[in-house]
């Protein structure tokens, strides 16, 4: 019970007036990234990168970590009062939640979805606590093979799991990879794809790219088809819910942290298919009024859901943390943060900055349950939030966008740089390049470059170094099969297709 | 035009394209290769290649009718036909926002990126868009450069505030 003592010092480290502000803050203003369309907790992160750089690192992650869960909560505000089909992680929540809503019962919907939350975060974290010494205890012994095989599946899993075409999976990845090769190749001090322009030397920046791509390609996108009609947002006052409706919610809470916690720490795995397969699995279970009220507003399906999309969020820090796998977007950022403070996720970080990490993962827990008293009584402020009229909110996105831009190096170029990655960013949403891809193969590219290089150094050029270790193997063996998925599922439907036939 | 031209084989030759300047953007670096393992070039080489490879089957992908799923967004309406004009409108102010900057300096120069943008993205009453904009560069100079020491051009009001 090592950890645990880890955990009380963590305790002890965040409960400091300064570390519970920065808490606070992080999650205030992920709930409002988090209800705002347009922009969401990857992006904030990113633009909070330069100004936080003079903090201490176990503040700013405690903040950082507070905007990732609050993100999270917010999310689930917006799917339930606004009747637009949202972020793809809480477009189920939409499904039931603004239905309840219609039918006036809202501030259940918003109470189940932030009880949920707590109650899925809090067990997810916890489960945080337990697995990550048991993986680091396994990673301890990985090898550069290893690692590498590790960046190829996350790759590959994200690229072939986030597209419905692999195609346009793997070209997201591939731009970001592009992205991530120009500058001085760290080993031997060589200038790749700078274009004999000086400024590229240093690499282009991640801020850069996660608020063009983003924040810019966001506002660009939104500008080209703007639903022009006011949004219409469900009236709420403070949310609350009865005893039935505690007696229908705490099994899809349970049953949604179960799915969410394992789907996040898989790279591609993600927030999307576990609050889908908790959606499918309380329909399914649904039984009595549960079962007459799915598809017009059936709690079940807001409750498992959001736990689902809350526990996801601590299993993507399971393999940030442990082993430096990146395995969303916000994950992705995150990573980069890490590396700004000269800091490598990974069994080391556990070794050698146990204060941190374990500070941050104790206001993991300060967090969320800071996030249920932001959410649960203040639900009717957040809702005023989403009436700010659009062209408002997008040119304060852009406004800040290019202040984080411009404060990183006080140069131009970078706004230039920032509007060219803005036109890819918005070329990729309108045709459906997804953008996760594209940030971790730009922040994880140069990391498995590393490895796969020294893996080789090792196994003086002998390539079948790389799968020596029966960890690489198996890594490399299951990337394979992430590529050939739309295959599998090209053969399924074909099979589904003839048996409906025959 | 022609029949087979779509705005997504625009994307699709630009990775194809990025591809191609990889691996030829690589074979300019010289390779003092160590002795042990691999140089500079192997990586991009691998990654170029790809890149290739992928944007080959994009483009086929594409010619042959496949098509991307716009992405959905609460503020976005997939149905309607593209607003050419926002776009331009947007484009065309922060760039000129960005040349602008070091001569107008934070304050005039993030008033004006505001209020443009909000009205080029639809606001009605043009006194209030120009409140709020002015509200909105004067708050964040003070609230970065005085409250957290980030450094913002001052510009012509240098000094005033």
């Amino acid at each position: 019970m090592e950890s645990l003592q880890l955990l009380l010092d963590g305790f002890a480290a965040a409960l400091t007036v300064e570390n519970l502000l920065y808490a606070l803050v992080g999650v205030t203003l992920g709930t409002l990234v988090g209800v705002l369309p347009g922009i969401g907790p990857a992006m904030t992160v990113a633009l909070l990168l330069p100004i936080t750089f003079t903090v201490p690192p176990a503040s700013a992650f405690i903040m950082f970590a507070g905007i990732y869960y609050g993100g999270m909560y917010g999310g689930s505000t917006t799917s339930i009062l606004l009747n637009t089909p949202g972020e793809s992680s809480s477009m189920i929540t939409a499904l039931e939640g603004n239905k309840m809503a219609r039918r006036g019962r809202a501030a259940q919907a918003l109470a189940t979805a932030a009880i949920g939350s707590f109650v899925a975060g809090t067990i997810a974290t916890a489960l945080l606590v337990v697995a990550a010494p048991a993986v680091v205890a396994f990673a301890i012994s990985f090898g550069p093979e290893d690692y590498f095989a590790l960046a190829i599946l996350a790759f590959t899993a994200v690229s072939s799991v986030l597209s419905r075409s692999i195609v346009r999976g793997l070209a997201a990845l591939g731009l970001g990879l592009t992205i991530g090769l120009v500058g001085i190749d760290q080993q031997t001090g060589q200038a790749r794809l700078t274009l004999g322009i000086p400024q590229l030397l240093d690499g282009i920046d991640v801020v850069i790219v996660a608020v063009g791509l983003f924040a810019l390609g966001e506002a660009l996108y939104v500008a080209s088809r703007l639903r022009h009609a006011t949004p219409e947002v469900v009236p709420v006052g403070r949310a609350w819910m009865g005893r039935r409706d505690w007696r229908r919610s705490w099994r899809p809470w349970l049953r949604g942290t179960a799915l969410g916690f394992p789907f996040g720490a898989l790279p591609g795995g993600g927030a999307e298919i576990p609050t889908f397969l908790s959606y499918a699995a309380e329909k399914r279970l649904a039984k009595g009024v549960a079962k007459e009220e799915y598809g017009k507003g059936a709690i079940e399906g807001v409750a498992g859901p959001e736990a689902a999309n809350n526990a996801s969020a601590a299993g993507t820090l399971v393999p940030l943390l442990t082993l430096g796998l990146p395995t969303s977007a916000t994950a992705a950022i995150l990573l980069a943060a890490f590396q700004q403070y000269g800091l490598q996720p990974g069994p080391q970080l556990f070794d050698h900055n146990p204060a941190l990490v374990w500070s941050m993962i104790a206001s993991l827990f300060i967090g969320n349950t800071m996030l249920l008293v932001l959410n649960l009584p203040l639900a009717p402020a957040w809702a005023r939030v989403l009436r700010i009229p659009r062209p408002y909110l997008y040119a304060g996105i852009v406004l800040f966008a290019a202040l984080g831009v411009y404060a990183l190096n006080g140069t131009i170029v970078d706004l230039f740089v920032l509007f060219l990655l803005g036109l890819l960013g918005f070329a990729m949403r309108r045709f459906g390049l997804p953008v996760a891809p594209a940030v971790i193969g730009m922040i994880l590219g140069p990391m498995a470059e590393i490895q796969l290089r020294r893996a080789l150094a090792i196994g003086a050029g002998d390539v079948t170094v790389l799968v020596r270790s029966p960890v690489a193997a198996v890594l490399l063996a299951l990337s394979v099969l992430a590529l050939l998925t739309p295959l599998f599922r090209k053969l399924l439907t074909r099979r589904a297709n003839v048996t409906r036939v025959g | 035009m022609a029949r087979w031209w779509r705005p997504e084989l625009g994307l699709a030759v630009v990775v194809l394209g990025l591809g191609v300047f990889v691996i030829a953007g690589t074979l300019d670096v010289s390779a003092a290769a160590s002795q042990l393992g691999i140089g500079p070039r192997f990586f991009p080489m691998l990654v170029g290649g790809a890149m290739v490879v992928v944007g080959l089957f994009y483009v086929i992908d594409v010619l042959r009718g496949g098509h991307g799923d716009p992405e959905e967004s609460e503020d976005v309406d997939a149905d309607a036909p593209a607003d050419w004009r926002s776009v331009g409108l947007v484009s065309g102010i922060f760039l000129a926002f960005a040349a602008l900057l070091n001569v107008l300096g934070w304050i005039i120069g993030a008033s004006l990126l505001f209020f443009g943008l909000s009205v080029a993205l639809g606001a009605e009453h043009k006194v209030r868009a120009a409140v709020v904009a002015v509200v909105m560069g004067i708050a964040t100079y003070l609230l970065f450069v005085k409250g957290l020491g980030v450094s913002l051009p001052g510009g012509p009001l240098q000094g005033v505030i």
